[in-house]
Order: structure tokens, then sequence, then C-alpha cells
């Protein structure tokens, strides 16, 4: 039974430019996911694994230079299908040389009125974003309550300011913020960090938007808050239901929340399929990327009997120098004799290893 | 028997701030970062900090290296009392305590290569050649395990895990054997992490360093520390060996911050603590300052005892009590 | 449509490039024509000074009147005497340089170490000199000026010493900025932490690395402002006397010739002025760009 997810990007590539070393910064080198309705999609990475930029790929907020320049963003709601980058080719032209993206001649601002038109009536209300740092994402000079009112008039129905309001008292209550009464006319700078991203997640969820997309929501949080954070995502997905891509670097949390899971490393997925399969401690089918973060995470289990932990030699993929075979040859411990030369010079592309299972390694299929 | 290196008595850090310009000596309020916290650190040991955002354990690591002049107390500094050395003679003492700072930019001039940023930290504390000095920069590179090429660059140009070791090295130039780590791992990606716990643990068997690991991760302090204590709003709230701590802490706080790593569901312990309030210095809200133990408004077993009078007696404030083994605790209704 | 390529191969880090490969053609320029401009000022002002000039800039030659640049013997021509217009201006520089450079100075050293004190002590020293800074900004610089040539002589160099004076407020604060800035980042403590001597600190971390380029800015937008103070002055006949030339009482003299249609003798020093100050100004912008550099990701 295939329905039709409710986000489906294909081939997303974002770069940027860096002027002083002249090269292309790639974010997101590639990338493709797929939510469907109902479900949680959890995108695990570390820094510059691209997962961020992905999110507001999606959200049409990314503004510097070249920016988004090939790829297909599909959101289906009620059966009616969008995408999101209409007529992207018009504004970028692309050039290959030497089998990699070398030149990109791309009209920025034609592109960016291009995005605000598309995305209007797609941003805050169909789609929703919560961000990390919630002090820093809210309006550091109105009200909390005024700013949730004002999603609510905006995106919904409910236009008459009294009701408006009730409504916005009613979601803080739901985000369990004591006394929200109280809380309506407190500024962020009156609350603290975890009240902040809970007002955040109302404003968000006030606008019965399809899609959450909560990029590191519990990042930057005290641990007993980020817990109850936690606590509260799972009980708003049990009780709306809602569709959400969640973001973060913490595999706890992605673990506690999600129903599937992707793994980035260096702008791409190099591993997605269902949570509980990907995130299993067992090594046999795995990308060697997944297997060696989760062995990385500080606690009693994954200490050697020497005392060590097992880090990852080597440094995080650097997305401007993008090597020619596989983004994690170099750091993988798993490589053997017979394929490490098609590790070197060629990258694997996503296959499945298993039922909705898949990974991007020469070690699970042949590289002829 | 190792000996002590670091003693620290009834440590108390206040910060003063004025209400308002024309305020008047009395009306200054007084923010007790640091209330009265007592431990000490054997040589080669580790000793971990842990503690929400607020509580006061970054400042302890600051008063100790003394950025910051205590209040009052004692620090104990292989056997000399250092509280009141005059800022004079704090250049040798310098020499043998330092402090690696939570942000990672922080002891690199973004203007100064790597390899200048050496040489000057080397040349502080010791006069010696050019030669020499460059031997002993090659030294601490091995040490840290940062390659070579990295010493013409910027530090923009180098990574989360790379400036952080830069910053060791650094730190390890002056030739200190007590170092304070102001939450080392805190910017770092999980992988780099580990990389850098295992550097620590190398450098602590090397060298023979005693850490004071101030950290809210609380799997790293756990793994790395011989004896954690945990603070709560300037007061350390229980103390004692990292596996107890973890595993059967007995401090109803304690209990919580382990409990609430999020990969764990909640309990029933976790489930009713009330979160902070919200106030001018982190959770600390002086308009209403808290008399007796400081976490019962969010204590659930001060809840479930039916609000015990004791708890909130500005006269019965719990103590530090050594329960055996080391492990000391503060609180009227332990777990 | 915006182009952005990559050419394949190495790719550069930042410190391996020398400055100049970095920064945009259009700061070059800049500091290219500003170096140009100081290269001549000070060159003039050599000959100036020792006397090597094509004409005794008094020599009046009446038959000579106004004659236009590129006249035989007279490569910027002559004024309304038939004195040689291009000896008139080079001694015209020794009206402003000097002065010009006291000033700067003054505003320099004075600026930098109230900055330090306001910024690295803080506290006492902070509000003191803050309040000593707000004092001497709201005073009007000119009427001070007029003062203190009424009180004493319509001489230059008292004139440049409040100049400079007046402007020590603003690098006091630009290097107290800076100062406040790095403490945010907890440069300074590290480096208090790591045991260097205050005297490094400031010296080396604060002021050579981080400051040096604020300060050349405002050195050379000082220059530029002492030019115009000079000139200006001297226009209004308070500065620089006749017959001593001065860029500025070369314009107000010649003036009278300008109604006849005459317009050289003013116009040579005025395109003097604007051209030397607009020198200084593109050089500070220049550097600006050049040494604070405008990094990207």
């Amino acid at each position: 039974m295939t329905t039709t997810p409710l986000l489906r990007v294909e081939d997303l590539r974002t770069y940027f430019y860096s002027q002083s070393k002249r090269a292309f910064i790639r974010s997101v080198d590639g990338v493709g996911l797929s939510i469907a309705k109902g479900e949680t999609l959890g995108i695990v990475g570390e820094s510059g694994s691209g997962k961020s930029i992905t999110a507001l790929s999606v959200m049409g907020l990314i503004s510097a230079g070249p920016g988004v320049i090939s790829g297909r963003i599909e959101f289906t709601t009620n059966g009616v299908k969008k995408e999101l980058l209409q007529d992207l080719g018009t504004y970028v032209k692309v050039a290959n040389k030497e089998n990699r993206i070398m030149e990109i001649d791309k009209d920025v601002l034609g592109w960016e009125r291009n995005v605000e038109r598309v995305m209007h009536g797609v941003r805050g209300k169909e789609i929703a974003m919560i961000f990390q740092n919630p002090k820093s994402s809210l309006n550091p000079f109105t009200t909390v309550g005024d700013q949730i009112t004002e999603a609510i008039q905006l995106h919904t129905p409910v236009k008459s300011e009294q009701e408006a309001r009730e409504r916005a008292i009613d979601w803080l209550d739901r985000v369990k913020i004591d006394s929200p009464r109280l809380r309506y006319d407190n500024h962020p700078y009156s609350l603290s960090g975890g009240m902040c991203q809970r007002a955040m997640i109302a404003m968000a969820l006030a606008c019965e938007p399809q899609l959450l997309i909560a990029d590191e929501p519990t990042t930057g949080l005290d641990a007993t808050i980020q817990a109850k954070i936690a606590d509260l995502l799972a009980e708003l997905k049990a009780e709306l239901g809602i569709t959400t891509m969640l973001i973060s670097h913490d595999i706890s949390i992605i673990s506690r929340l999600s129903d599937s899971v992707a793994v980035m490393y260096g702008g791409t997925v190099v591993e997605n399929g269902p949570a509980k399969t990907v995130l299993a401690v067992a090594q046999e089918a795995k990308h060697p990327y997944t297997t060696a973060l989760l062995a990385s995470i500080p606690s009693a289990k994954n200490v050697t009997d020497k005392g060590y932990l097992q880090a990852i030699e080597g440094d995080v993929l650097d997305t401007i120098n993008i090597p020619e075979g596989c983004r994690f040859y170099g750091r993988c411990v798993r490589v053997t004799d017979k394929i490490s030369d098609s590790c070197e010079h060629r990258e694997p592309d996503l296959r499945e290893i298993g039922p909705g299972h898949r990974a991007r390694c020469w070690l699970y299929f042949d590289p002829v | 028997m190792t000996k002590t290196i670091l003693e620290v008595i009834d440590l108390k850090k206040h910060f003063t701030s004025r209400k308002g310009i024309f305020s008047s000596f009395r009306e200054r309020q007084s923010i007790p970062a640091v209330d009265g916290a007592s431990f000490y650190l054997k040589e080669n040991e580790t000793v971990g900090l842990v503690g929400e955002s607020g509580c006061g354990k970054t400042t302890i690591g600051r008063t100790i290296v003394r950025l910051e002049k205590p209040t009052s107390g004692k620090i104990i500094f292989d056997g000399k009392d250092i509280t009141n050395v005059p800022t004079g003679d704090l250049r040798q003492l310098r020499g043998q305590m330092q402090m690696i700072f939570q942000d990672l930019d922080a002891a690199l001039n973004p203007k100064m290569r790597i390899r200048d940023i050496l040489r000057e930290a080397i040349n502080v504390h010791h006069k010696i050649s050019d030669a020499e000095t460059d031997k002993r920069i090659a030294g601490l590179l091995e040490q840290v395990n940062l390659k070579k090429s990295k010493l013409g660059n910027y530090p923009q140009e180098l990574s989360g895990g790379e400036k952080r070791r830069v910053g060791v090295a650094r730190v390890l130039s002056v030739g200190a054997k007590f170092i304070v780590a102001d939450e080392p791992t805190s910017a770092l990606d999980v992988s780099i992490q580990a990389q850098v716990v295992n550097l620590f643990r190398d450098l602590q068997k090397e060298l023979g360093l005693s850490y004071l690991f101030i950290s809210h991760d609380l799997r790293v302090v756990e793994l790395i520390s011989r004896k954690v204590a945990v603070m709560y709003l300037g007061k350390i709230v229980e103390m004692g060996l990292a596996d107890r701590i973890a595993n059967k802490a007995i401090h109803p706080y304690t209990h919580i911050l382990w409990s609430s790593l999020v990969e764990k569901q909640s309990t029933e312990v976790t489930r009713n603590v009330r979160p902070a309030q919200a106030g001018s210095w982190g959770v600390f809200d002086f308009e209403r300052p808290v008399a007796g133990c400081r976490f019962a408004p969010r204590c659930p077993v001060y809840e479930s005892h039916g609000k015990p009078a004791v708890c909130i007696d500005p006269s019965s404030e719990p103590q530090l009590l050594d329960i055996g083994d080391g492990h000391k605790v503060a609180c009227h209704f332990p777990l | 449509m915006i182009r952005y390529t990559q050419i394949s191969g190495e790719i550069t880090e930042l410190s391996d490039l020398p400055f100049w490969k970095k920064a945009g053609a259009v700061d070059l320029a800049y500091v290219g024509y500003g170096l140009v401009i100081v290269t001549l000022v000070v060159a003039s002002y050599c000959l100036g000074s020792l006397n090597l000039l094509p004409h005794n800039p008094d020599d009046i030659d009446l038959e000579l009147m106004m004659a236009p640049p590129l006249t035989p013997g007279h490569l910027l021509g002559t004024d309304f005497m038939g004195r040689d217009m291009l000896s008139r201006l080079i001694v015209g520089i020794q009206a402003y340089f000097l002065p010009g450079l006291l000033a700067v100075l003054i505003s320099l050293v004075f600026g930098t170490v109230f900055g330090v004190l306001a910024g690295y002590r803080g506290g006492r020293s902070d509000t003191v000199i803050t309040y000593i800074n707000n004092l001497v900004d709201s005073f009007p610089r000119l009427v001070l000026i007029l003062l203190v040539i009424a009180a004493f002589k319509p001489d230059i160099y008292y004139i440049m010493l409040v100049v400079g004076l007046t402007n020590v407020p603003v690098v006091a604060s630009l290097v107290k900025g800076k100062i406040l800035f790095l403490k945010q980042k907890n440069f300074i403590e590290a480096d208090i932490s790591l045991g260097l001597p205050t005297s490094t600190i400031i010296l080396q971390h604060i002021l050579w690395h981080n400051c040096r380029a604020a300060l050349i800015i405002q050195a050379t937008l000082g220059m530029a402002e002492a030019i115009l103070m000079e000139t200006s002055l001297s226009y209004l006949g308070f500065g620089v006397q006749e017959p001593t030339p001065s860029w500025g009482n070369m314009v107000q003299a010649g003036a009278n010739y300008f109604m006849q249609g005459k317009f050289w003798p003013s116009t040579a020093p005025a395109l003097a002025i604007l051209f030397t100050i607009l020198g200084f100004h593109l050089l500070g912008d220049g550097l600006n760009n050049l040494l604070e550099g405008k990094r990207d990701a």
C-alpha cells in the first residue's frame, strides 16, 4: 500500500559560496527523504551534516547565495500536491565539470521572489518550524501571548482578537506552561529557556499545521528541562498525531520520539529506515558511520575495557573539500580490502539493504 | 596515601549588584552564586562538578583559579592557603593551576597563527631559546594529537575539536598539574567529544594531572570522574563516588537529574518536579528568597511528605552530612 | 544572474593567501590612490622644507599673472600676482602637515590611554573617563578654536592642539568598545589565566592585534579632518596669514578674481584640497576593508 507521503524531498542540493576560498560549501549535496502522514522522522547528524540546512531549504528560508540549486520538494495535503521548488530550473543554471558541479548561475533575487510567492500560505500555516535557542527565536519586544495570537489570526480562520486570544491561552495551557493567563503577558526575557521553547511549540501548533519541523528543540536547555520538552512532544504527538521532522544531534531524543530515522553525514543521507532498525546497537546491517556514532556516545556500555570511549578518528567532514569516493572513507573502520578501492574513488548510492531500510555503503552491495 | 592537592573550605562568592545609580551601599543586592562549598581533590584524581545552569559550578571553578576573588572561605592549594594571595604573586600560582574555558575561541586570538599562540604560551613561564620552544611545541602537538600542518593556520580554519585541542595544548605548555576544565565537551559533536574525553584520560595518566571537571553532561562526568559533587543554587547538595551518585543517589535533586536523561521515560519522581521559576539570575529568584532548603519549592519529596516545616525553616538549612564511604548529602529526607 | 565559479584543484586556505589576493579590487584601488597622495604630500613637504622649489613662492612676476598651467617655466601656472603656483602649493603643505600630525598624535595617544583605562580597568576609571569624554564631546569645537585664537594668537599649532584634544573621546570610545568586545569573548580572561603579564595583554593582544586597523583608520581620518580644519580656518582668515601660503588663504585670495572669469588662482588650491582629503578618506576606507576584512563562512 503506497500512500503519497506528506513531504517528499528528492535530490536536494543547497550550496553556499565561500569568497575567501573561492569554493562551494556543499551543505546539502543530494538529499532525499520522505515523511508519511502522522509519522515522525528523526534526522540525526553532527555539525556539517546539512540537517538544519535541509529544514531551512524546505521552508524556503535560505537567503545566502547560491542557496538551493536543484531538487524537488513535494508537499501533498488533502490530495493536493504542491511543488515547493517550482520553476527552480528557470532561475538556476548549473554546469558540471569533472563530474562535479563547478559553476552555477543563479538569479538570486528572482528566486527569492518566487519562493515568497510559493511559500506564502505554506509557512506557518501548513508547515511550522521551531528553532534552537528559543529565547533568541522569539520576538523580544512583544509579549509571548501576542506573538501566538498574531500567528493564529494570520493562519487560521479565527480572526477576532478575543477568540484568538482565548485560543492562545488554551494552547499555552496545553504545552504545560503554568498560569497561562499570566504568562500570556510575559516577554521572552522573563521566561526561562524551557518555557520559551514551550511557547514556541504553542505558537507553531496553534495554527494546526500539517507538518512540524523541529530544529534541535532541546539543545541548549538544562538536562531536566530537556526531558520535559521531550515528554511534551511525545504527548502532543500521541494527542494530535502531528507529522514531524525532528532534527537533532542528540540521539536520545531521536530514539525517544521518532518512528523512522535518517542519518546524515557530510551533506548526504547515509542511512534511513525504521527507528528501531537504524538505532539498534547491533552492527550487522548498518552504515559504519551510524554504528560508530552510536558507539561513541558516552555511556557505561560504550566504554572499552581499558576505560576509553570509542571515538571516531579524524574530524567531521568539511563540506568544502568533498572527497571523490565515500564521504566516510578515512574514518571508517569497517573497510575491507575488497572494497577499499571503490570506497576511495566512487561514492555509493543509497540502496535498500533490508525492508524499508537503506544505506549508502559498498559493504552491502557490489560496487560493479 | 596520595596527597590532597586542593581543598576548598566553605567557599563563598557573592556578586554584588547595585539596585540603581543612586542606591546606597545597604541597598545592594547580593547574588550568592556560591554559598558555602567544601570539597577536596587528591593528586591524579578527577572530581566532577555537575548542576544545571545558574547553580554556581562555573563560578567555583573561576574562583579557585582566582579569576574571581572569594568573598569568604578558604582555598588551600598544594598545602598553601591561596585565598588571599595578592594579585602580584598570582602569576607564579598560575604556573601550577590552569583553566580550560567553555568557549572554544576563548584562548585563541583570531589574528594569531596557532604557532604564535603556542609560542607565546610557552614563553610566559619558561625563558627558553626559540629552538627549544619549537621542540616543545612539537611535543605538545603530539600529546594532544594535533597535526603539525595546523601550526600555520588561524583559529577560524580549525574545526571545533581541533580548537579544543589547541586550548588544551596551550594550558599544558604552562606545565600546570591541576586543571579546572569548564564544560570542555559542550560545544563539540558527539564523536569529537569522545576524542576529547579520551585525550583527557590519556593526559591524566601520562602527566599525572588532576582535574576539576565541570560539566552539565552527566554521562561524561560519570565516566571520567572518580568523585562527583552535585550543586544546586550555590550549594553542594550531594557528593560521593561517581558510581554511587549516578546509580544510588539519595538526594531528590540528584535522583531527578540522572533519571531525566532523555532516553528514559519519566518516572513518578521526575514527573512531579515543578519547573524552576524564571528569575533574574538563572533560576534564583531574589524577590522571594528561599528560606531553608533551596530545593524545597521544586522537591517532590517535600510535596509527598506533606510539606514539612523543617524543610523551609531558615534556621535548619540542611547541611552536608557524611553518611559513610565519603558519601555526603544535604537533605532532611534523603531517599 | 550571479555567477559562482569554483576552480578545481587545491582549495586555498585563508592563511596561505597574501593579503593582496584576499582583498577586493576596489579596496586595493582606494589604498593605492591614498598611498599616492600620501607620498606626494610627504615628498612635497620635504621639498618645501629644504627649499628645493622650482621658483621662490614669493617672487612676483607682474608680466605673467594668472598664466594657465603648462606655461613654460611654470608647470601649474601662476597666481594673480605672477607667483608660481606649484611652489606655493608645495609650501602650502607646510601649513597643515606637521600640525595635522600633532593633532593625530594627540588624539591617538591620549585616546588609546583613556580607552584602555576605561575598558580594561572598568569600574571607577570607566565612569570618570566616560564623564570626561561626554564633556569634551559636547563642546562646540569651532567655538573652542575661536576662543583659543582670540586668547592667544592664530597659531596653527594651537589650533591643531585643540582639534587633537577634541578628538580624544572618539578614539577612546573606539578602543574601549573593542576591549569590551574582547572581554565578552573571554579573551582577556584566558590571557590572564595563562599568566600573561598585563603589558603584553594590552599592548600585543588588544592594541596590536585587534585595534591597529581601527587606529590606523582613525589616523587617516584625523589627518583629513586636520587638513579640512586648517584650510577652512585659513580661508576665513583665522589660520595662516598672508603672505605665507596656505591652500586655504590661496583660495580666499583668488576668490576676488573668480567673478572676473579668472578661475585658476582659486581653483588650483581648491583642487589640491579636494584630491588630498579624498586621498586620505579613501585610504582609510580601503584600509578598513583590507585590514578588518569581510570574512565569510
